[in-house]
C-alpha cells in the first residue's frame, strides 16, 4: 500500500471513531435529522424528547465533540445547527478501501494479460 | 450523493471482468511468485509472500518501500480453486484488526468476473447498528446538499 494511503487512514481513524459513536445513538440521530432542517435553540431541540434537558444537552455534547453539531451563542440563547464535514470524511475513509483494491484489481488484470501474451509467445 | 450513502455501508463489494479463465485469476490469487508481482504498490522494492494455502493456514506479504514496510497477514478461511478464496487480512490499514476478504470467481466465456468483498471494516460493528432511521438521515442530509 502507497505510504499516503496508509497516512491518510491513520490520520482519519480517531475522527472517525468519533463520528461512528456519535452516531450509534437514536436519539442523537434524531437531534440530526432535526438540524438538517433548520437550526435549532437547545431549548426547543430538548422540547420533542421524552427526556430531561440535561440528558438531551449530553447527547448535544457528544454530537458537538464528533465536530457534527456547532453551536453559536447569540445574546442568551445557544443556537445549534449541522456540520457536515465529518459525515463527508467517514464516506472518504471507505473510499480509500475501495481506491486500493481497484489499483490492486487493475494491477492483476495486466498481469494476467502479459501472462496470456507470454503464454502464446511460448508456444509459437 | 453517493458518497454520502457509502458512509452507512459495513463493506465495499467490487466487481471486475479478467482477460482470463478462473484458475487463471485462481492461481495468480493463491501463488506466492504472482502476487509478489501484482500485488505490489509502485513504490515496493521487493516483496516476500508466504502462503500456507489450506483451511486455517496462515499467509504473510511483506512490501519493502523506500520509507516502511507494509505487512499483510491473515488466515485462509475458504479455498474452492477457479471458484472463491476467503481469507481474513490484517495491516495498518485496518488498524490491525481483523477484516474478512471473500474473491468470488465466476466464468464470462473466455474471461473471468471477480467480485470481491471486503467486510467487517474497523469502525463496521457501529455502522452495522444504523437503522432505517439512520438511512432516512442520509437520504434527507444528500437532499440537503443537493
Amino acid at each position: 500500500m502507497a505510504p499516503k494511503l496508509n497516512r491518510m487512514v491513520e490520520h482519519q481513524n480517531t475522527n472517525l471513531d468519533r463520528t461512528y459513536a456519535a452516531l450509534s445513538d437514536p436519539t442523537r440521530r434524531a437531534i440530526l435529522s432535526r438540524l438538517m432542517q433548520h437550526e435549532a435553540r437547545v431549548t426547543a431541540l430538548a422540547e420533542p424528547f421524552d427526556m430531561s434537558f440535561n440528558a438531551v444537552s449530553k447527547h448535544v455534547r457528544v454530537l458537538e465533540r464528533a465536530g457534527l453539531v456547532r453551536r453559536e451563542i447569540r445574546g442568551r440563547e445557544h443556537y445549534l445547527s449541522l456540520d457536515a464535514t465529518p459525515l463527508m470524511e467517514a464516506s472518504e475513509w471507505i473510499d480509500t478501501y475501495r481506491a486500493f483494491w481497484d489499483k490492486r484489481l487493475g494491477h492483476l488484470e495486466s498481469f494476467l494479460r502479459r501472462n496470456k501474451t507470454g503464454k502464446k509467445e511460448r508456444t509459437v | 450523493m453517493g458518497e454520502i450513502h457509502a458512509a452507512t455501508q459495513a463493506e465495499i463489494r467490487i466487481r471486475k471482468l479478467l482477460p482470463a479463465s478462473p484458475q487463471e485469476v485462481f492461481d495468480a490469487w493463491t501463488d506466492p511468485e504472482s502476487l509478489k508481482v501484482w500485488f505490489c504498490p509502485g513504490d515496493t522494492m521487493r516483496t516476500e509472500a508466504e502462503l500456507d494455502l489450506r483451511v486455517g493456514g496462515q499467509y504473510r506479504i511483506v512490501m519493502h518501500a523506500e520509507k516502511t514496510d507494509y505487512i499483510h497477514t491473515g488466515e485462509y478461511c475458504e479455498i474452492l480453486p477457479a471458484q472463491r478464496l476467503v481469507f481474513t487480512w490484517r495491516s495498518t490499514m485496518t488498524h490491525n484488526e481483523d477484516t474478512l476478504v471473500t474473491v468470488e470467481l465466476y466464468p464470462r466465456g473466455d474471461q473471468t468476473e471477480l467480485v470481491l468483498i471486503h467486510e467487517r471494516l474497523p469502525s463496521a460493528d457501529v455502522a452495522a447498528s444504523y437503522n432505517a432511521g439512520w438511512l432516512t438521515i442520509v437520504e434527507k442530509f444528500a437532499a440537503y446538499l443537493r
